[in-house]
């Protein structure tokens, strides 16, 4: 067959992924209001469903066309590596406005929460308990994925096998800790501004946390099908970069909400 | 019975610590070559680097000739004609454009030459 072309960008071809991406969003924000006014999750339900066969399906193609067609020259993987450094870029900012309230009202002797911090009347969370363990859960999480990384950089697919599976233990046995913690709570997000900025940046985190722990299980179930080697791992070190921004999240979220604002 | 019991667990512990790792099964899977995994243009790349080319598309800014008739700047294309953009001399501010076909030389309003020369595509 005669090469028609002599250049390493990736020319897509015709998809209908973003169009139904566009329609599934659409219909999950109006779920999400239909959801909020009248208490049907009807149309959240549809736009859920329909979101998430577009996510499975735009992604499987692009796997294909990485793994399967060998469409990814290291000048397309460089332009994958800024989408995701800029992507990483805008969640950074994404949770400094959540931070931002909290340092507000942590900061001046607020009068409207009793010109103290923690606001009064509400008891917080020991930080040398629970989310200590969880500081430590996700350093070792960063460590075995530094290994699973490694192995596969040397080749080694049994050892990557074992550093992933342990990193995702570790991801959902993070989750199930912060899940235990919110059902512990003493206070809830109705409780004045602390619960506010608490449940927010937390729960953001926390969601943050299960999309990491989804990157990783879609990055293991890749490597149990061999579509990484040393030099075709873009998608394993997006999912790196990802877990280790939220993991420095967190780290600032214990330094400054758990432990300086207790 | 006890002590048979504790004859099979001692030995068959014994016997495991002997055994290399690879012989029990539990040696690490390795994958013997990389390239072998790459496919497509991802492969073709990677194979023209491993032969000394680092610039398998040709899109790196090419070297200069002497640029006269009889030693033109040789650009490779593996098509019928290529956009050449001359920077005319080493101060200048914008790109001269041509069109350079295959078997006409050119030569750029700032005189200098060039020739299309085919290129196996990658």
């Amino acid at each position: 067959m005669k090469m028609n072309f002599n250049h390493p960008f990736h020319l897509v071809d015709y998809s209908p992924w973003p169009l139904t991406g566009a329609i599934g969003v659409m219909v999950l924000v109006s779920g999400m209001v239909k959801w909020f006014h009248n208490f049907n999750m009807n149309l959240l339900i549809l736009g859920y469903f329909i979101v998430i066969l577009t996510m499975y399906q735009w992604w499987r193609d692009i796997c294909r066309e990485g793994t399967y067609q060998g469409k990814h020259t290291i000048l397309v993987t460089k332009g994958l590596r800024w989408g995701m450094i800029l992507f990483i870029v805008s969640e950074i900012f994404f949770f400094v406005s959540f931070f931002w309230p909290f340092f507000h009202k942590k900061l001046p002797p607020n009068i409207e929460s009793g010109a103290m911090w923690p606001p009064t009347n509400i008891t917080p969370f020991n930080p040398f308990q629970i989310p200590l363990l969880n500081t430590i859960i996700l350093i070792s999480s960063g460590v075995s994925f530094t290994w699973a990384h490694r192995a596969i950089m040397k080749n080694n697919n049994s050892q990557m096998t074992q550093g992933l599976f342990i990193t995702i233990i570790l991801g959902i046995y993070f989750t199930i800790l912060q899940a235990y913690e919110y059902f512990e709570a003493p206070f809830t997000i109705a409780d004045k501004i602390w619960g506010s900025t608490f449940f927010m940046a937390t729960g953001f985190r926390g969601l943050h946390v299960n999309i990491g722990t989804l990157l990783l299980k879609i990055c293991q179930t890749r490597h149990l099908n061999t579509h990484f080697s040393s030099n075709h791992l873009f998608s394993l070190e997006a999912a790196a970069w990802y877990w280790h921004f939220v993991d420095v999240v967190w780290l600032f979220l214990y330094i400054s909400i758990y432990w300086w604002g207790n | 019975m006890a002590s048979l019991c504790r004859q099979i667990v001692r030995g068959n512990a014994f016997k495991s610590v002997l055994l290399s790792t690879a012989r029990r099964g539990y040696a690490d899977k390795m994958m013997p070559d990389p390239l072998e995994h790459a496919t497509g243009m991802e492969r073709k790349e990677l194979l023209a680097m491993q032969a000394g080319n680092d610039d398998p598309f040709n899109m790196k800014v090419l070297k200069k000739a002497a640029g006269t008739r009889d030693n033109p700047t040789l650009v490779p294309s593996c098509f019928d004609a290529r956009i050449v953009g001359c920077i005319c001399e080493e101060h200048a501010t914008a790109v001269t454009w041509l069109w350079l076909h295959k078997d006409h030389p050119r030569r750029c309003e700032c005189g200098h030459w060039y020739k299309l020369i085919e290129k196996q595509p990658v």
